[in-house]
């Protein structure tokens, strides 16, 4: 009786609102540490995710009211993959670039706006991929041995 | 008055999980339901029970509904109102949950006897929660669905 192994996979949707997060991020985290990532990498994804999904709250569904923000975690052998699903009323252009740290450190910008800096940092894989429905989709990655190119 | 249109602004909130139907995997739905339940303001002890609730759910789903097809998932719906959460565990009906079973309350003395302690699942289920109700979901799924109060 034994069916063939599956990816193992999980889906979550949440209310476009802030704070709804951090039910994601506990959420992953738990799906995460099922499928045998370390508590040190686990916290580096949450991080990272929590960043995630405040970016599609705040940008993707521009804080509309009602939007529901998707998202989804497949474990293959080696590799932990989570997708966040907006319904992109804006659109990231991929034009944005980050005010160097020593403008915000002296105020003359905005602390915000070093996510996508930081949760690059953070994980194996991070960016912007094809939705089929015209969201905004970001993917992020984490490997089980981080790959030797990264050192 | 109340417009037709203050329907739209019923204060409620739903988050929705899937899962594979694998043991291991109600921690997911377990983390998710205390995170929201901690925002909410829920004290610890009844996040507590809340979270031993939904593992018995989750893994009645799991072993039962779903009969541990992983390919099956069970659908949990945690929706968040002004003074109460309530959580739905859906499977997809593999195994029918025999509606007897849901008001039973098994016998200490014939436990001890038993090799199998399981059977406690829901007894515990309806001890812990404010409300409980077992349905069958609209595609033929066994369902559960418990509330508990946030008492301000």
């Amino acid at each position: 009786m034994s069916t063939p192994a599956q990816q193992p996979s999980i889906e979550l949707y949440f209310p476009s609102e802030l704070g709804y997060e951090k039910v994601a991020r506990d959420a992953v985290a738990a799906f995460a540490r099922r499928v045998g990532f370390e508590q040190e990498r686990i916290e580096d994804l949450k991080t990272a995710l929590g960043e995630a999904c405040i970016n599609a709250i705040e940008h993707g569904n521009a804080q509309a009211p009602g939007l529901r923000i998707a998202v989804s975690c497949v474990c293959e052998d080696e590799r932990l993959t989570v997708e966040i699903q907006d319904d992109g009323l804006k659109h990231y252009n991929g034009h944005h670039v980050p005010v160097p740290i020593e403008s915000k450190l002296r105020g003359l910008a905005p602390l915000r706006g070093m996510g996508l800096m930081m949760i690059s940092a953070l994980v194996d894989e991070a960016g912007f991929t094809d939705s089929p429905t015209g969201g905004n989709v970001f993917r992020l990655a984490l490997y089980r041995r981080r790959p030797v190119a990264a050192q | 008055m109340t417009s037709a249109n203050s329907d739209a602004e019923i204060p409620e909130r739903v988050i929705e999980l899937r899962l594979p139907s694998r043991l291991g995997y109600e921690k997911v739905a377990m983390d998710a339901a205390s995170s929201l339940a901690k925002r909410m303001g829920f004290n610890g002890e009844r996040i507590e029970a809340l979270r031993t609730a939904l593992a018995e759910a989750v893994t009645n789903a799991i072993e039962h509904g779903n009969a541990h097809d992983s390919a099956m998932k069970v659908l949990v719906m945690l929706t968040v109102r002004p003074d109460e959460l309530s959580v739905t565990v859906a499977d997809q009906g593999r195994k029918q949950l025999d509606q007897d079973q849901t008001t039973l309350t098994p016998s200490l003395e014939e436990t001890f006897e038993k090799q199998d302690k399981g059977g406690w699942g829901i007894w515990l289920i309806r001890e812990l929660m404010d409300e409980v109700e077992f349905s069958t979901g609209p595609s033929g799924g066994n369902q559960v669905r418990m509330v508990i109060h946030l008492e301000k």
